[in-house]
C-alpha cells in the first residue's frame, strides 16, 4: 500500500516537475543555438544568447546584487507590512460587520489604481521625511507596495473570518462559547488558508510594485530601475541580466511561500 | 455579548496608527528652511554647495553626462538625484540645482502661461556650453545599411527637412501654429516660447557664434561630446564598454549626406519614398524643422512621403531604427554612442542642434 502511494507521488513529480524542466531547458537549448531567433523572428541584439546574459552577471554580480538587495528590501518590506495591516482590517470589519464590509469595499477599490499613478504620488508624500533620498525613496517605494498588498490581504482575510464551515458557528454559540474564544479558535484558524490565497497573489505582485516604484523614486537603484536605463541607452545584454535577476527574486520568493503553505497547511488538504 | 475584545483591538490600531502617523506627517519643519543663491554666486560655489547637500536632479536614462561632467570639473561626485519629468521638486526645494531643457523645464519655471511656475527673474541657471561640458543633442540618424543602400533618400530628406528647419528658425511663429495643429502636448504659448529657444539652439555653436548653415556636423562640438560620453557612459556590458571606448568619429557621423544635399538643387531619384521618422519625444516645437517640412510639402517637392512618428516617456528610438520599425530617428550623441557600443550600427547624417540645451536652474535670494 505505502509503496503504491510512493510511486504515485513519483510519477506525479515526474508530471509536475520534470517535464517543465526539460521544457525548459529545451527553451534554452533553442535560445541558445539561435533556434528560437528564427522562430519568433528576433535579433540577438534584443535577445542575446542566455551564455552572454550569465557572462555579464557573472561580471557585475556585486553590482546586480546590490541592485537585487533593494528590490527585495521593498518587495518583503511592503509584502509584510501591508500583509499584516490587512489582516488587521479584516479583524475590525468582522468586528463591525455592519460597515466593515462596505469599508472593505472602498479598499479594495485601491486595487484599481495602478502603481504608476501611486508610486508618483507617494515619492511626493515622502519628500519631507529624510535628508537621505536613498531612505526617503525606500520609504515611498515600500508604502507602494504596502498599500496594494493591503488590499489583497484584508479581503481575503475577511472572507476567511467569515466563511466558516455551516454551523460551526451555531455549535459554538450553542456551546456558549465568549466571541473571543470564536474568534481564536474557529475564525483565526478558518482564515489561514485566504491568507495564503491572499499570499499568492501579494508575493509576486509585490516584487512587481517594487519593481515598478523604483521608475519613479527619487534614488536610483534597483533591479527594475536597471532595465529601464539599460533598455533606454539600448544596451539590452544588461537589461536581461536585470530582467534575470528579476526573475529569480520572484520565483525565489514564490518558493519560500510554497514551502511555507506546505507546512502550515499540511493535513487541511 | 462580549464587545471588550473588539474595543481592545479597536484600541490596539488606534495606538497603532498613531505610531505609524509621524511616518506620513512632515519632518521637522525647521530643518526644511532653505537658503537659495545670490545672484553674484560663482558658478563652482553653487555647484560644490548643491552637490554637498545632495541636491542636485537629473533626468537620467542617458541625460545625466554633461551633468556629471559638469560635477566633476568642479572635484564633486558623480551622484545626483531622479529627477521626475514635472518642475515640482525644484519648486519645493528638494532639488535646489534642477536640470532643465532651455526650450521646455526653463519656460515652465519662468513663466507664468498654463502649466508653469512663474518664477520670472527670481531664478538663474547654469549654462553647459557656457562650462564647456556641452554634448550635442538631436541630430537625423539612420541605420548604415540604410544610408548606403539608399543614398538619394537620406540626402532627400536632409534636404527637406533642413529646408524646414530653415523655414521653421525665420518664421518662428508661424512654426509654433504648425506643431501646435500636429497635436501638441503643450499649451500655445508654451510651444511658441519653445520655438523662440529651438531656433536659438539651431543657429548658435556650443561657442556663441552664429551657425548659417542648418544641420552641419561641427566635427570639434563632436568629439568633445564623444569624448564627455567615453568618460559618463558607465556599461556594465564589458564588451560594449570596450566598443565604446574603441569608438572613432568615422563610426558614428558621416556628412557626406549633409555636404551633398546642402550642394544640391533639391532634385532627388529616391530609392526608397515613403518614410518614417521617429522623435526623440512627444511632438512639440523641438522638433519644428520636420513638422514645418510637412507642412509646406518640403518633403513631397523631393518625392518623400514622410510620416512623423511622436516619441515620450522611455521610447528607444535607437532601437526603432535599428529593427527597421522606421526608417531615420532623432536622438543625442551620447544614446547613439551608447547604441552602436552595444552592437548597433546607426550614423548620424546630419546635426539640427549646434549646441546643449540643457541648463542647471537655481533660485534667487
Amino acid at each position: 500500500m505505502s509503496d503504491r502511494k510512493e510511486f504515485s507521488l513519483n510519477k506525479n513529480m515526474i508530471s509536475t516537475a520534470v517535464y517543465p524542466i526539460f521544457f525548459g531547458l529545451f527553451i534554452l537549448l533553442l535560445w541558445e543555438t539561435e533556434a528560437l531567433h528564427k522562430i519568433i523572428d528576433a535579433d540577438t541584439f534584443t535577445l542575446p544568447v542566455p551564455s552572454r546574459i550569465i557572462g555579464i552577471i557573472a561580471e557585475n554580480l556585486p553590482s546586480i546584487l546590490k541592485n537585487t538587495k533593494a528590490t527585495v528590501q521593498v518587495a518583503v518590506g511592503g509584502l509584510v507590512l501591508g500583509s499584516l495591516l490587512g489582516y488587521l482590517l479584516a479583524m475590525i470589519a468582522t468586528a463591525f460587520p455592519k460597515w466593515g464590509k462596505g469599508g472593505l469595499t472602498i479598499v479594495s477599490a485601491f486595487n484599481a489604481v495602478p502603481v504608476i499613478a501611486i508610486a508618483p504620488i507617494m515619492t511626493n508624500l515622502t519628500k519631507d521625511f529624510s535628508r537621505d533620498p536613498n531612505l526617503r525613496s525606500m520609504l515611498a517605494k515600500t508604502l507602494v507596495v504596502m498599500l496594494l498588498c493591503t488590499v489583497s490581504m484584508s479581503i481575503n482575510a475577511f472572507r476567511g473570518f467569515n466563511e466558516l464551515k455551516p454551523f460551526s458557528e451555531d455549535l459554538m454559540k450553542s456551546i456558549a462559547a465568549k466571541p473571543a474564544s470564536v474568534f481564536f479558535k474557529l475564525r483565526v484558524p478558518n482564515s489561514v488558508p485566504y491568507i495564503f490565497t491572499a499570499l499568492r497573489v501579494s508575493v509576486p505582485g509585490s516584487v512587481i510594485f517594487a519593481m515598478v516604484s523604483e521608475y519613479f523614486a527619487e534614488y536610483i537603484i534597483g533591479v527594475g530601475r536597471q532595465i529601464r536605463e539599460n533598455i533606454v541607452l539600448a544596451q539590452y545584454a544588461t537589461a536581461w541580466a536585470y530582467i534575470a535577476a528579476a526573475f529569480v527574486i520572484g520565483v525565489t520568493m514564490y518558493i519560500i511561500l510554497l514551502i511555507f503553505e506546505n507546512i502550515l497547511l499540511r493535513g487541511r488538504r | 455579548m462580549n464587545k471588550k475584545i473588539w474595543f481592545k483591538t479597536a484600541f490596539i490600531l488606534i495606538v497603532f496608527a498613531l505610531a505609524v502617523s509621524p511616518l506620513f506627517a512632515s519632518g521637522s519643519q525647521e530643518d526644511m528652511v532653505t537658503t537659495y543663491y545670490d545672484a553674484d554666486a560663482s558658478v563652482e560655489s553653487i555647484v560644490v554647495d548643491a552637490a554637498t547637500k545632495g541636491q542636485v536632479g537629473n533626468w537620467g536614462i542617458g541625460n545625466e553626462y554633461e551633468i556629471q561632467a559638469l560635477l566633476t570639473k568642479y572635484g564633486q561626485p558623480t551622484t545626483y538625484l531622479s529627477q521626475a519629468f514635472d518642475m515640482d521638486g525644484f519648486d519645493d526645494d528638494s532639488i535646489l540645482l534642477a536640470s532643465a531643457m532651455t526650450y521646455n523645464e526653463l519656460g515652465l519655471v519662468k513663466n507664468s502661461y498654463d502649466g508653469g511656475y512663474g518664477y520670472g527673474d527670481t531664478v538663474s541657471y547654469i549654462d553647459m556650453n557656457d562650462e564647456g561640458v556641452a554634448m550635442l543633442e538631436d541630430n537625423i540618424f539612420c541605420n548604415a545599411e540604410f544610408a548606403a543602400e539608399n543614398p538619394e533618400t537620406v540626402k532627400a530628406f536632409v534636404y527637406a527637412s533642413m529646408k524646414g528647419w530653415e523655414y521653421a528658425c525665420a518664421n518662428v511663429e508661424e512654426a509654433a501654429e504648425i506643431v501646435y495643429n500636429y497635436g501638441s502636448s503643450v499649451s500655445a504659448e508654451h510651444q511658441l516660447y519653445m520655438a523662440g529657444e529651438i531656433k536659438k539652439l539651431v543657429e548658435t555653436d556650443t561657442k556663441g557664434n552664429t551657425v548659417t548653415e542648418y544641420g552641419k556636423i561641427d566635427k570639434e562640438a563632436v568629439l568633445q561630446s564623444m569624448e564627455l560620453a567615453k568618460t559618463y557612459v558607465k556599461l556594465e556590458d564589458s564588451v560594449a564598454a570596450e566598443n565604446l571606448s574603441n569608438l572613432t568619429i568615422g563610426d558614428l557621423v558621416d556628412s557626406s549626406y549633409w555636404e551633398a544635399a546642402a550642394a544640391s538643387n533639391g532634385d532627388f531619384d529616391v530609392e526608397k519614398s515613403e518614410i518614417t521618422v521617429q522623435l526623440k519625444w512627444l511632438p512639440q516645437a523641438q522638433f519644428m524643422g520636420y513638422y514645418v517640412a510637412l507642412d509646406k510639402g518640403y518633403y513631397d517637392e523631393v518625392g518623400l512621403d514622410v510620416t512623423v512618428v511622436p516619441g515620450g516617456g522611455d521610447i528607444g528610438e535607437t532601437t526603432a531604427v535599428y529593427t527597421g520599425q522606421v526608417d531615420f530617428g532623432v536622438t543625442w550623441i551620447a544614446n547613439l554612442m551608447a547604441a552602436n557600443a552595444g552592437g548597433m550600427d546607426l550614423i548620424e547624417v546630419a546635426q539640427v542642434f549646434q549646441r546643449s540645451g540643457i541648463v542647471l536652474v537655481y533660485k534667487l535670494n
